[in-house]
C-alpha cells in the first residue's frame, strides 16, 4: 500500500512539474512575442555625429558632389527621397534630368516625373546624330551667399552655423518669394502645408550619423557626401585634386556646396 | 500775442515727440508679442527650428538595418553584384515596415512584369543616356532572342533579383559551360 501511494506521488510531482515547465514554455514563448526586439544599432555611416549634442555641428564642413559622368539615371534617389519626406505627387526635393546634345549642339533636356518612374522611353525627335548623353541630378546647392535666406521677409529660412540652409515651417507664411529667388529651383510651396520645401541634404540623417537618403541608395556612388575638414575624405580629394569639377551658374556668386564631377557648360 | 503763438509751437512739438513715444511703446509690446523668445540668438531665425529638423523621424535606414532580420535573403544578396542596391528603392521605406522593433505593415513584393520594369529602370539599353561601363544594359526583346528563349519571359526566370548572376552560374556548372562565354547566342553551340 505504501509503495503505491508512493509512485502516486511521485506522478503527482512528475506531472506538476511537466505542467510547471509547459506553463513557462508557453508564457515564455508568448513573452518574446509580445516583447519587442531590442533593434540593433545601425553602425554611424558619418563617424562622430551621435555625440554631437550642440545645437549646431561642430569641426565639420559638409560638401556634396554629384558625379555626372556615373549617374545612369535609375532614379533611386528620387525613390528614397520622396520615401524619406513623403514629397506630394508632382514636387520634387530632388529629381534627374536627361541631358542629350546633337552634333549641331542643340540641347534636349527632359526630365518625366522628375526621374522619378526612371527613364523608359527613348527620345526619337532628334534629327542629327548625337554627340553626348547624360544624366544630372539636382538637389539644394546649400550656397554660401544663399539668395532664398536675403528674401525672406520672415526669417523663416536661414543659414544654420554649420552650413545648412533649412526652412522653418512655423515661420513660414507661404509668400513663395523664396521659390522665386532661387537660381537653381529647388524649393516649392508645399500643397499640404502651404509652405516652402526644399532639400535638406537631410539635416536630421546626418545629425544621427547617416548619409542622405540618395547618396545611401545610390548604385553607382554616383552622389557623394562627406566632410572637407576631413582631408582623408572622398570629397575632400575631389575638391583638392586635378578633376574637372565645377558648381551650376559661378556667375550668380551663390557659390554653392553642391559641386559637380565631370560637368557640361549645357547644364544649367 | 507773440507769446501764445511760441507756447502753440511747443505743444506741437510735445505731440509729435509723444506720438513716437507710443509708437515705439506699441512697437515693441507688439514684436515682444509676435517674435518668439529665442529669435534672433544666433541670427535672423528661431534656433528651435534646427532642433526640429534635427529631430524629423528618419523613414529610410539601411541595407544593413533591412538584413539584420532577413538572413536568408542577406545570404543571397550580399554575394551577387546588386549588393549595391538599397532594399528600400524596391520595397519601401523601412519605417513602414517597422516601428520600435515591431512589424507594422508589409512590404510590396514585385512580381512578373512588375519586376521587368523594375530590372529596367538600370539596366535599358534604349536610354542612350547613361555610362556604358558602369552597367551592364540589355534591350527588350532583342535580349531574350539572343538567349533562345519565349519573348514574354520576365526577367526573374532566369536572374535571381537580388543575384543576377547565381542561377546562371549554377546552371553553367551544371551544364560544364565555361564561366565566360563569348558570342552571342551563346547556349546553341
Amino acid at each position: 500500500m505504501e509503495e503505491i501511494t508512493k509512485i502516486k506521488k511521485e506522478i503527482d510531482l512528475d506531472r506538476r512539474g511537466f505542467i510547471k515547465k509547459v506553463l513557462s514554455g508557453a508564457i515564455g514563448g508568448s513573452l518574446l512575442l509580445v516583447m519587442p526586439a531590442t533593434a540593433r544599432e545601425i553602425a554611424e555611416q558619418i563617424p562622430g555625429m551621435k555625440e554631437q549634442t550642440d545645437l549646431f555641428i561642430a569641426d565639420k564642413k559638409f560638401a556634396f558632389v554629384v558625379d555626372i559622368t556615373g549617374c545612369i539615371g535609375c532614379g533611386s534617389c528620387c525613390i528614397a527621397d520622396k520615401n524619406e519626406y513623403q514629397v506630394p505627387d508632382g514636387h520634387y526635393r530632388t529629381w534627374v534630368e536627361r541631358y542629350i546634345i546633337d552634333d549641331h549642339d542643340e540641347v534636349y533636356v527632359d526630365s518625366p516625373n522628375g526621374g522619378l518612374d526612371g527613364y523608359t522611353e527613348p527620345r526619337d525627335d532628334i534629327k542629327n546624330p548625337i554627340r553626348d548623353t547624360f544624366f544630372a541630378p539636382k538637389l539644394c546647392n546649400m550656397c554660401e551667399n544663399p539668395s532664398c535666406v536675403q528674401v525672406c521677409p520672415v526669417g523663416a529660412t536661414f543659414r544654420t552655423e554649420d552650413g545648412f540652409i533649412l526652412v522653418d515651417d512655423k515661420r513660414c507664411v507661404g509668400c513663395s518669394y523664396c521659390v522665386q529667388a532661387c537660381p537653381y529651383s529647388v524649393r516649392f510651396i508645399n500643397p499640404v502645408k502651404h509652405t516652402a520645401e526644399k532639400c535638406t541634404w537631410c539635416y536630421h540623417r546626418v545629425r544621427q550619423g547617416m548619409l542622405p537618403a540618395c547618396v545611401n541608395v545610390c548604385p553607382v556612388h554616383a552622389r557623394k557626401f562627406g566632410d572637407l575638414n576631413d582631408k582623408s575624405s572622398e570629397v575632400y580629394k575631389l575638391l583638392h585634386e586635378p578633376h574637372v569639377i565645377s558648381v551650376l551658374k559661378p556667375d550668380m556668386g551663390n557659390k554653392p556646396s553642391l559641386h559637380y564631377l565631370g560637368l557640361r557648360r549645357e547644364v544649367i | 500775442m507773440q507769446q501764445n503763438f511760441k507756447s502753440s509751437y511747443n505743444v506741437h512739438v510735445v505731440r509729435i515727440l509723444l506720438t513716437f513715444v507710443g509708437m515705439i511703446i506699441v512697437g515693441s509690446l507688439l514684436r515682444s508679442l509676435l517674435l518668439p523668445s529665442e529669435f534672433g540668438d544666433y541670427g535672423h531665425y528661431r534656433p528651435g527650428a534646427v532642433t526640429e529638423e534635427a529631430n524629423r523621424e528618419m523613414r529610410n535606414k539601411t541595407n544593413d538595418s533591412c538584413l539584420d532580420c532577413h538572413y536568408f535573403v542577406k545570404k543571397i544578396h550580399l554575394k551577387g553584384v546588386h549588393e549595391v542596391v538599397s532594399c528600400e528603392v524596391c520595397h519601401g521605406a523601412y519605417s513602414d515596415h517597422v516601428k520600435d522593433g515591431k512589424v507594422i505593415g508589409e512590404m510590396p513584393v514585385y512580381r512578373g512584369e512588375e519586376i521587368k520594369s523594375l530590372c529596367l529602370r538600370c539596366h535599358n539599353k534604349i536610354i542612350r543616356a547613361r555610362p556604358p561601363e558602369s552597367i551592364k544594359m540589355i534591350a527588350m526583346p532583342e535580349h531574350l532572342e539572343e538567349k533562345n528563349v519565349r519573348t514574354d519571359h520576365v526577367c526573374n526566370q532566369c536572374h535571381h533579383v537580388h543575384a543576377p548572376y547565381k542561377w546562371i552560374k549554377e546552371a553553367r556548372e551544371m551544364m560544364g559551360l565555361p564561366e565566360k562565354w563569348e558570342g552571342g547566342s551563346s547556349w546553341k553551340k
